[in-house]
């Protein structure tokens, strides 16, 4: 109940929609209604579309994300711990930092193509800064005097970055991750729409071309859904990795 | 003597270089002696090296000016044989009370069984029975350091280096602390430097009391301050009021001192 | 001194002054690597000129588009969206945040937005805004402003939440009034939150500027990129990644000065840099 009320702007919202183009107050070419999206979307789902699409996105995605997060914090954290590391990819890191990601579109596609490959290379490389300067701030600001425990009672220096450094960072690393899922969402849609054959930016772009408005707003509504789920989820899991703090 | 002492602390000084601005002398020409399972007060004013002093013991900072040996061996580098606890507990966050005492053990190479035992005697010699699983966040700051000082002597190290331990503890806890902290040590006797800007407390507990200047640090007087530490009225003994009120003067020299010559 | 002589403490050992200047030189030096791999890799034949442009075939580029003055109105273009977009997200951002945070009424119907709105990725929406505004100028800042001004509302709200109960009660002890308050207590307490907001708002306005010049064509950056790569001209896409990277690291230097000015008197010192 109290979360109804709380939601209940979005429903009103929905309800409005749905008012909009049922009473012709907009075009319902530019707004069709909400029920005619949801039932293009089950139509979507029927034709396998959605899930055949979902799935490539979902590799791609998944597969960029997984490799930038490995590469990403292991670089930030010995660009922490060692100053040459530190001295040799800092200044590269600071300089690629601010580039917009979504530039890298089209190298990618002509480093690997059309396919899968842009897109993995496109999320990897777009994704692994905001992880590595988060491992970085993270692993830096170890406390020292957890550091010097760890080795007064025995842990080798390899030992101790394993077992006091990385853990350290992780509040820092955990939310630079959170950044990357978010960008993960954006490059991965962007280069859809852009250059694609499958995936489900391909899918709203080719929609959307095709004139088929109800079926490219539930795909656009499909994907902001999963972009939302998969942040409250990372939130939950985040939640769970860092209960010790409080 | 010189066949007796554990610890020998010879004519060191200590050069600490900030990241930026100017390089502070912190030590100058310090040398002290200690023997085997004695109890010593490093005392003085915030800022005169004390704790310096015991990270150069404890291999934390290199030995560049002088030498320290431990049981005629040269410092180099942390080690287990040198316990140490610190005023912020130093607890890993992310372990609860029995994972913070098992890190030790395991680094050891301890046997699981044996390890698994010797954890809970620790947690019951320092009263923490039943928050086992409890997280640092959980506990109040004696829990804490409790933790803290079981994690070090389950690892029964030779010397026990304590900085400023109860510094961050209300005045109850610390008196609680301390006497519990006395019990400990008589029971399982080792060689303790005990850093510390409570008078009261250096007298109270240690054998020794060195007395360290201001900036930059040096020893200015060693007083010895044996007494029968399991008087229930110790507080209130003459003899006791009196050498506190004899260090706290030779202390608040160097505390006006202190003042007057700490940069802004 | 007893004891210890002057020269015990001179020789102790500190770092050569040649190793401080090594330091110091070692950003120009990685960077200098860098580019010199770059180029030498691409003159080795390793990769055909396709797939990697020579850098120096890649700076001649820059150059003569510098000449015929499309480099000029190219950046000109996708800076002057993101900056609109930007400027308009910052503005409505901080005003719809500081109305969340002072009327029910307004935090009810937009809370449940923002907090399903932030997480989302609002660039699928790009096709739809195309099909609502069209190609030109307003459909493009449209988009940046649906994306950057989430993290500006959050940051505000989060900031204004964040100024201490304290400091409101001795400003109004001391017979601040409300409009007072807000502008002289609540907002400056706020702002190192909102400038964290701002601070990621910026990046994303260039990201989804870029994005929307490269789906709706014409000229900007993101344009000029994909007209290069439809047509094969490497160099030319190699050159807009250059110039992109340029102008989005003088955005986000000239972003962080500003924080530095306007918060001087926040101890932060350690402002979230990598060097």
């Amino acid at each position: 109940m109290k979360s109804l009320i709380r939601y209940s702007p979005l429903l009103l919202l929905a309800l409005a929609w749905e008012a909009a183009s049922r009473l012709e107050l907009v075009s319902s070419l530019a707004l069709p209604p909400l029920t005619s999206v949801l039932a293009a979307w089950f139509d979507l789902l029927i034709n396998g579309e959605l899930v055949s699409n979902g799935w490539a996105s979902l590799y791609r995605g998944g597969t960029g994300l997984l490799l930038s997060v490995i590469v990403g914090s292991t670089l930030g954290i010995f660009m922490a711990w060692w100053r040459p590391v530190n001295a040799l990819v800092g200044p590269l890191v600071e300089l690629f930092y601010p580039m917009p990601k979504s530039a890298l579109i089209p190298v990618t596609v002509i480093w690997l193509g059309f396919g899968d490959g842009s897109k993995i290379l496109l999320i990897f490389l777009g994704c692994m800064l905001p992880v590595t300067i988060g491992a970085f701030n993270g692993a830096r600001s170890s406390d020292r005097t957890l550091v010097w425990s760890a080795r007064s009672m025995g842990a080798s220096r390899m030992r101790m970055l394993w077992d006091v450094v990385v853990p350290s960072a992780l509040p820092e690393l955990l939310s630079g991750v959170r950044t990357a899922l978010a960008l993960t969402f954006i490059l991965l849609v962007s280069s859809e729409l852009i250059v694609a054959r499958q995936g489900l930016g391909y899918l709203i772009g080719y929609l959307g071309a095709d004139g088929a408005y109800e079926a490219m707003f539930a795909v656009v509504l499909t994907v902001a859904f999963l972009g939302f789920a998969a942040d409250r989820a990372y939130q939950l899991l985040m939640n769970r990795m860092l209960q010790w703090r409080e | 003597m010189s066949d007796s002492a554990q610890i020998v602390i010879d004519r060191v000084s200590h050069l600490y270089r900030p990241p930026r601005g100017r390089e502070v002398l912190a030590l100058e020409d310090v040398s002290l002696r200690v023997t085997s399972r004695e109890f010593v007060a490093l005392l003085g004013p915030s800022g005169c090296g004390k704790s310096t002093l015991l990270y150069l013991i404890g291999g934390f900072f290199p030995t560049e000016i002088g030498s320290i040996l431990i049981d005629g061996q040269p410092v180099g580098g942390p080690g287990p044989d040198r316990g140490i606890v610190f005023q912020h507990f130093a607890l890993f966050p992310w372990k609860t009370v029995r994972g913070n005492i098992l890190y030790g053990l395991e680094r050891q190479g301890m046997e699981r069984g044996e390890r698994e035992k010797r954890v809970q005697d620790f947690i019951e010699l320092v009263g923490l029975a039943g928050f086992e699983d409890s997280y640092p966040s959980q506990l109040s700051g004696g829990m804490k350091q409790r933790t803290a000082i079981a994690r070090t002597l389950a690892i029964d190290p030779k010397i026990l280096l304590m900085d400023e331990p109860f510094g961050a503890l209300d005045a109850q806890t610390r008196h609680l602390m301390q006497s519990e902290l006395l019990s400990i040590w008589q029971r399982t006797p080792k060689t303790v430097i005990f850093v510390t800007h409570d008078v009261q407390e250096a007298v109270y507990l240690a054998d020794r009391v060195a007395v360290m200047s201001a900036r930059p640090g040096r020893i200015k007087t060693i007083v010895d301050t044996k007494f029968d530490k399991n008087d229930p009225n110790i507080f209130k003994a003459k003899a006791f009021v009196d050498k506190v009120d004899e260090i706290w003067n030779l202390v608040r020299v160097e505390a006006i001192k202190a003042q007057e010559t700490r940069p802004s | 001194m007893a004891g210890v002589d002057a020269a015990a403490v001179k020789a102790m050992p500190r770092p050569a002054p040649w190793q401080a200047l090594a330091w110091r030189l070692a950003p120009f030096f990685s960077i200098g690597l860098l580019l010199i791999a770059w180029e030498a890799l691409a003159r080795s034949g390793t990769f055909t000129p396709f797939v990697l442009p020579a850098f120096s075939s890649v700076v001649a580029r820059i150059w003569s588009d510098a000449i015929t003055g499309d480099l000029l109105i190219n950046t000109g273009l996708t800076l002057y969206r993101a900056i609109v977009g930007f400027l308009i997200s910052a503005i409505g951002g901080v005003a719809i945040g500081m109305a969340m945070s002072r009327s029910v009424g307004v935090r009810w119907f937009f809370d449940p937005i923002i907090s399903v709105g932030f997480p989302m990725p609002k660039i699928a929406f790009l096709p739809v805004v195309i099909l609502w505004l069209g190609l030109y100028d307003l459909s493009k800042i449209s988009i940046i402003v649906f994306d950057a001004i989430f993290p500006v509302v959050t940051a505000t709200i989060a900031g204004i939440k964040g100024v201490e109960r304290e400091l409101l009660w001795s400003a109004r002890n001391m017979g601040a009034r409300d409009r007072e308050m807000l502008w002289q207590i609540v907002l400056p307490a706020a702002l190192p939150m909102i400038m964290t907001g701002l601070q990621v708002a910026l990046p994303l306005s260039m990201i989804v500027a870029v994005v929307a010049e490269m789906l709706m064509g014409g000229y900007g950056i993101g344009g000029a990129m994909m007209t290069a790569s439809r047509f094969a001209d490497s160099p030319g896409v190699f050159a807009g990644i250059v110039e992109i990277a340029l102008v989005g690291l003088v955005l986000v230097k000239g972003m962080t000065m500003l924080r530095r000015r306007l918060l001087i008197w926040h101890q932060e010192a350690n402002e979230p840099t990598t060097a």
